[in-house]
């Protein structure tokens, strides 16, 4: 039985899920194609986690987008999100968001010039 | 006094939809130039969330799992680009949304024997203003119709680039990339109507 500490502040251990119970409700959504990467820090404390987590830290030791992680680990990318929250949370691993242009969030001149190296990119294959 | 000096740049994550519809050659569209095999992912979504991204896995209710194939590749300056393909079928259309948010663009992958099979994916783009290009497989080599027979048949505005593109080849799915890119290049260099 766990017994609620009413400042708050204890520490609570409840029978939890794969996702720790969390919905990852309560930050915005880490994109799809947000790519993630251990930190040393990671790899270090790799042992503390649920084997889905280790497998994120293992597979994310090069950027990995979120996606992907959710595809090698055969879970829903909605369980690959809330595991990914929480290394994040941990510092086990970092985060590299997309830079969101296409709705007008930028000027367009910087977004132009990410749209460029694309190109360039594409055109180098 | 440098301590992260020897840190290698990071990449920068940017995204392309392949929308079309069911069967019309994405997946093989996203392989043909794809540095991975392409991967499946699944999303599920229960019916008191749709719209919202909450995701319970313990959850009773009425859920639907969606399906999305995508690969990916490494471009030089640091990118790594990731090609989605749409889930075909119109009831999973709740997942347009995300895969659109922040895409460059998209490539609507047209067959021209089943033309209406197109029609939802080139309605959502219009209107969510993404820009886009309408690739008419001819995988079968088949080049029947003349493209700006499609576009009048599929009533797109002149501005959208029209294409053929064999879904299996390589070369003429980073051809219709290109185009895409440079599409959403002009547009993004447009006097904006600010949103």
């Amino acid at each position: 039985m766990v017994t609620e500490n009413r400042s708050g502040e204890g520490r609570l251990i409840r029978p939890y899920t794969i996702t720790g119970g969390r919905t990852g409700a309560d930050s915005p959504p880490i994109a799809l194609e947000a790519l993630v990467k251990a930190t040393a820090l990671g790899a270090q404390i790799r042992h503390q986690f649920r084997w889905e987590a280790a497998r994120v830290i293992d597979l994310a030791s090069s950027d990995t987008a979120l996606v992907e992680l959710a595809a090698r680990l055969d879970v829903p990318i909605g369980v690959a999100r809330v595991v990914v929250a929480d290394l994040t949370e941990r510092g086990a691993v970092t985060i590299i968001e997309p830079r969101d242009g296409s709705a007008g969030n930028e000027p367009g001149t910087e977004y132009a010039s990410l749209l460029k190296k694309v190109l360039d990119g594409i055109k180098s294959l | 006094m440098e301590s992260r000096a020897s840190e290698p740049r990071r990449p920068l994550p940017v995204k392309i939809v392949i929308a079309g519809g069911f069967g019309v050659g994405k997946t093989t569209f996203v392989g043909a130039i794809s540095e991975i095999e392409p991967l499946r992912s699944e999303a599920t979504l229960t019916q008191a969330s749709y719209g919202i991204d909450v995701l319970s896995e313990d959850n009773t209710k009425t859920t639907t799992t969606v399906a999305m194939d995508f690969g990916r590749i490494s471009l030089k300056h640091e990118l790594m680009l990731y090609l989605f393909g749409t889930p075909g079928q119109d009831r999973f259309h709740f997942m347009w949304h995300e895969l659109s948010k922040g895409a460059i663009g998209a490539v609507v992958l047209v067959d021209t024997r089943r033309f209406d099979a197109c029609f939802a994916a080139v309605d959502f783009f219009e209107q969510r203003d993404t820009p886009f290009l309408v690739a008419v497989n001819t995988f079968n080599g088949q080049r029947h119709h003349n493209l700006e027979d499609v576009r009048e048949a599929l009533q797109i505005s002149n501005e959208v680039p029209m294409a053929y593109c064999d879904a299996r080849v390589r070369v003429d799915v980073q051809t219709t990339l290109v185009q895409l890119v440079e599409h959403a290049l002009v547009r993004a260099l447009e006097p904006t109507s600010a949103v």
